[in-house]
C-alpha cells in the first residue's frame, strides 16, 4: 500500500521506511532465532511476527515482502538442508501452510490498517466540517447579533423622532390655544389684584378692618397657588419627559381638555355636547399623551367646523364602556365631513388637507392610541366626520 | 340729583372673582348684589335704584354679549371684564354701548372709576326717562286736535297757517294752542318744541 497526502502525491519516505522496517523484521527474527537455537522449538513464531509487524506498519506490500523474505530465511536456516534454498518434500506441507498464513495476516492486518485508516480519515473530514460549520455559525451569529443591534439602534431612534415630533405637535396645539392659556392664568390673576386692592382699602383708615384684610390676603395665596396650577399644567402638556401610565377616570382626562379648548370653542360658536359614561372603568394610560390625543380630535373638529355656519356648529364627546373590554371615546363633529378621497390617507404621516399643519396629528394619536393597546378610526356617518379610540380596560384592580 | 342710593351689580362665573369683587364692594362700602351666570341675574328683581352692571365677557349659558342685548332696553350701563383681550370682541361691546371694558387683571381704582362714571350715566339716564315719563303721561292728556296743534306750533307754523291747514278758524286754533301750552305744562315754544324732541313724535321727524 501507498501513502498518500491530501494533494495525491506518494509519501516516498513513508514508503521506503516500511519496506526497510519489512527487511529489518525479518533480519532480526532470523538474529533472534538463531540466538535462542534449541530453546526455541518452535523457529516459524518470530516470523509472524515480522509478518504481523511489517504489515501493520506498511500494509499489504511490505507485508507480502516480509513473508517472501521470512520464507527465504527460514529455509535457508532452519530447514534441513541448512545453509541452502533447497527444500526437503517432507518439510514442504509445513513451508506452504506458514507462507498461507503468513499471507493471510498479512491481508488481514493490511485490510485492517486499511478500514482504520479511512476510519480516520472520515473522523478528520468530519472534524474538519464540524469545524467550518462551527466557524460558520459563529459568523451568522455575529452577523445576526450586529443585525439586532443595528436594528435597536433603528428604534430607539425611531421612537425619540415619534416623541420629538409628539413634542412639535403638541407645542403647535398649544400655540393655537396661547389665548386660552392666557384666560386660564388671568383669570386668578384679576383676582388677585381685586383682592389686594380690597386688601388696602381694608387696612387703610383709622380702624382697619384685620379680619377683611386677612381674608383677602388667603384668598390672594389660593389664587396665587391655582395661577401656579395653570403653569404646572401647560408645563405638563409641552414637556418632552418620558411618559408615566397611571390609572385614570377617562372622563376626567376629557375634562381636562374641555378646560383648554373652552375659549377656542366659545370663540368658533362651537357648541358642545357631552355624554360620558357614568362612573367609567379605570384605564391605564398617560396622561399627557391621552389629552394630546384628544386635544388633537377636538381641534381638528372645530377647525373643520369652521366651513359650515355658526349657527350649526356641534362638537360631540361620547365616553362609552363596550361590551368588550374596552372604553369607547367618540369625538364627532357637524363639520363637512372627510372627502373619500383623503379618509385612506389621513393616518399617514405628512399627509395633511390643512394649509398649515404638518400633517401629524392624526399619525401620532394612532400611533400613541396603540401603544396603549387601543385602536384609533374614522367611524363612517352620513353628516360630520366621526373620530373613534378605543381603550383596554384596566382589569387588575377593576371596578366592572 | 337723585338721593337713592345706587347699586353695582356683577356677574362672573368665577367663585374666586365673585369673592374678591364683593370684598372690595364692601370695603368702600357700596352696595352691590354679585351673580355666576346671566341666568341668575335675569331672575333677580332689580330695585328701582341708580345701577351699574360689572360683566364678565365668556358665561357659561347666556354669554355677556347676549345678555348687554337682551338687557339694551333697560338701559343699565355695563362694565366688561374679561380674562382675554379679545379686540373684536370688546369693539362689538362698546360698540353696543359698554362703559368700559377692563381685561384683568385690573386696578380697583380703574373699575371704580368706571363704575362710578356708569352709575352717574344711569342716574342721567333715569332722570332723562323721568321726564319723558312725564311729558308722555303730559301728552296723553291731549284731545286729537291739540295734538295736531302741537305738531304743526312745534314746526314753527303761524297760528294763521295752522288754521289753514287743519280747516279752522284762527281763534279756535288760539283756543287749541293755549290748552295745549297748559296741559304740557309749557311757559314758551322753545320749551314745547324739547318736550316735542324728547316724546320722539314720529310726526316731526323729516
Amino acid at each position: 500500500m501507498l501513502y498518500f497526502t491530501s494533494s495525491g502525491k506518494p509519501v516516498w519516505g513513508q514508503v521506503f521506511s516500511s519496506y526497510f522496517i519489512a527487511v529489518v523484521a525479518v533480519w532480526l527474527a532470523v538474529l533472534v532465532t538463531l540466538c535462542l537455537g534449541s530453546a526455541l522449538k518452535d523457529k516459524v513464531t518470530l516470523f509472524f511476527c515480522a509478518v504481523m509487524v511489517s504489515s501493520w506498519y506498511g500494509g499489504l506490500w511490505p507485508g507480502l515482502l516480509t513473508a517472501f523474505l521470512s520464507w527465504l530465511a527460514l529455509d535457508y536456516y532452519f530447514i534441513a538442508p541448512f545453509y541452502s534454498l533447497d527444500v526437503n518434500t517432507q518439510e514442504l506441507p509445513d513451508m506452504l501452510a506458514f507462507i498461507g498464513t503468513a499471507l493471510f495476516i498479512s491481508w488481514l492486518n493490511s485490510d485492517q490498517r486499511k478500514v482504520k485508516s479511512s476510519l480516520r480519515q472520515a473522523r478528520d473530514e468530519l472534524d474538519a466540517k464540524v469545524r467550518e460549520r462551527t466557524a460558520d455559525l459563529v459568523r451568522a451569529n455575529l452577523q445576526v447579533q450586529s443585525e439586532i443591534a443595528e436594528r435597536r439602534a433603528a428604534e430607539e431612534g425611531l421612537l425619540q423622532a415619534q416623541n420629538e415630533l409628539a413634542r412639535i405637535a403638541r407645542i403647535t396645539t398649544m400655540g393655537e390655544l396661547a389665548a386660552s392659556i392666557a384666560h386660564e392664568l388671568n383669570q386668578p390673576l384679576g383676582s388677585i389684584v381685586v383682592n389686594g386692592d380690597a386688601c388696602l382699602r381694608w387696612l387703610a383708615g383709622v380702624s382697619p378692618n384685620l379680619e377683611e384684610a386677612r381674608q383677602a390676603v388667603e384668598a390672594i395665596i389660593r389664587d396665587g397657588t391655582r395661577a401656579s396650577d395653570v403653569l404646572v399644567r401647560t408645563r405638563k402638556l409641552v414637556r418632552s419627559g418620558k411618559g408615566t401610565r397611571e390609572r385614570l377616570d377617562i372622563n376626567s382626562v376629557v375634562q381636562e381638555v374641555i378646560a383648554w379648548s373652552n375659549d377656542k370653542l366659545e370663540r368658533s360658536g362651537v357648541s358642545l355636547r357631552l355624554k360620558l359614561q357614568d362612573d367609567p372603568p379605570p384605564v391605564t394610560v398617560d396622561r399627557v399623551q391621552l389629552q394630546q390625543v384628544i386635544l388633537n380630535l377636538v381641534m381638528n373638529a372645530i377647525e373643520a367646523m369652521l366651513e359650515v355656519s355658526e349657527s350649526s356648529r356641534v362638537l360631540w364627546i361620547h365616553t362609552e364602556k363596550q361590551v368588550l373590554d374596552d372604553l369607547l371615546v367618540q369625538v364627532a363633529d357637524s363639520g363637512p365631513g372627510i372627502d373619500p378621497k383623503h379618509s385612506s390617507r389621513i393616518f399617514e404621516p405628512f399627509y395633511t388637507t390643512k394649509a398649515n399643519g404638518i400633517g401629524m396629528g392624526l399619525t401620532i394619536s394612532r400611533s400613541i392610541i396603540e401603544a396603549h393597546g387601543g385602536r384609533l378610526w374614522v367611524a363612517k356617518t352620513q353628516h360630520g366626520s366621526t373620530f373613534c379610540f378605543t381603550l383596554p380596560i384596566d382589569r387588575k384592580l377593576g371596578r366592572g | 340729583m337723585d338721593s337713592e342710593e345706587p347699586i353695582v351689580f356683577a356677574i362672573d362665573d368665577d367663585a374666586s372673582m365673585r369673592e374678591a369683587l364683593s370684598r372690595l364692594f364692601r370695603s368702600i362700602g357700596m352696595r352691590a348684589g354679585i351673580f355666576s351666570s346671566a341666568e341668575e341675574f335675569l331672575e333677580f328683581k332689580r330695585p328701582d335704584v341708580p345701577a351699574a352692571l360689572v360683566l364678565d365677557v365668556r358665561l357659561p349659558g347666556l354669554s355677556g354679549l347676549e345678555l348687554q342685548r337682551q338687557l339694551n332696553g333697560t338701559g343699565i350701563p355695563i362694565i366688561y371684564i374679561t380674562g382675554h383681550g379679545d379686540i373684536p370682541m370688546s369693539v362689538e361691546a362698546m360698540k353696543a354701548g359698554a362703559v368700559e371694558f377692563l381685561t384683568k387683571p385690573f386696578r380697583d381704582q380703574v373699575l371704580l372709576e368706571a363704575i362710578s362714571a356708569a352709575i352717574k350715566r344711569d342716574r342721567e339716564n333715569r332722570k332723562e326717562w323721568a321726564e319723558i315719563a312725564e311729558c308722555r303721561a303730559r301728552y296723553d292728556l291731549l284731545t286729537q286736535r291739540e295734538r295736531e296743534v302741537l305738531k304743526h306750533v312745534v314746526e314753527g307754523l303761524l297760528n294763521k297757517q295752522i288754521a289753514a291747514k287743519l280747516g279752522t278758524s284762527e281763534f279756535t286754533v288760539k283756543i287749541h294752542r293755549k290748552g295745549v301750552m297748559q296741559k304740557m305744562k309749557a311757559g314758551s315754544v322753545p320749551e314745547l318744541v324739547r318736550m316735542a324732541q324728547k316724546l320722539d313724535l314720529p310726526s316731526l321727524k323729516h
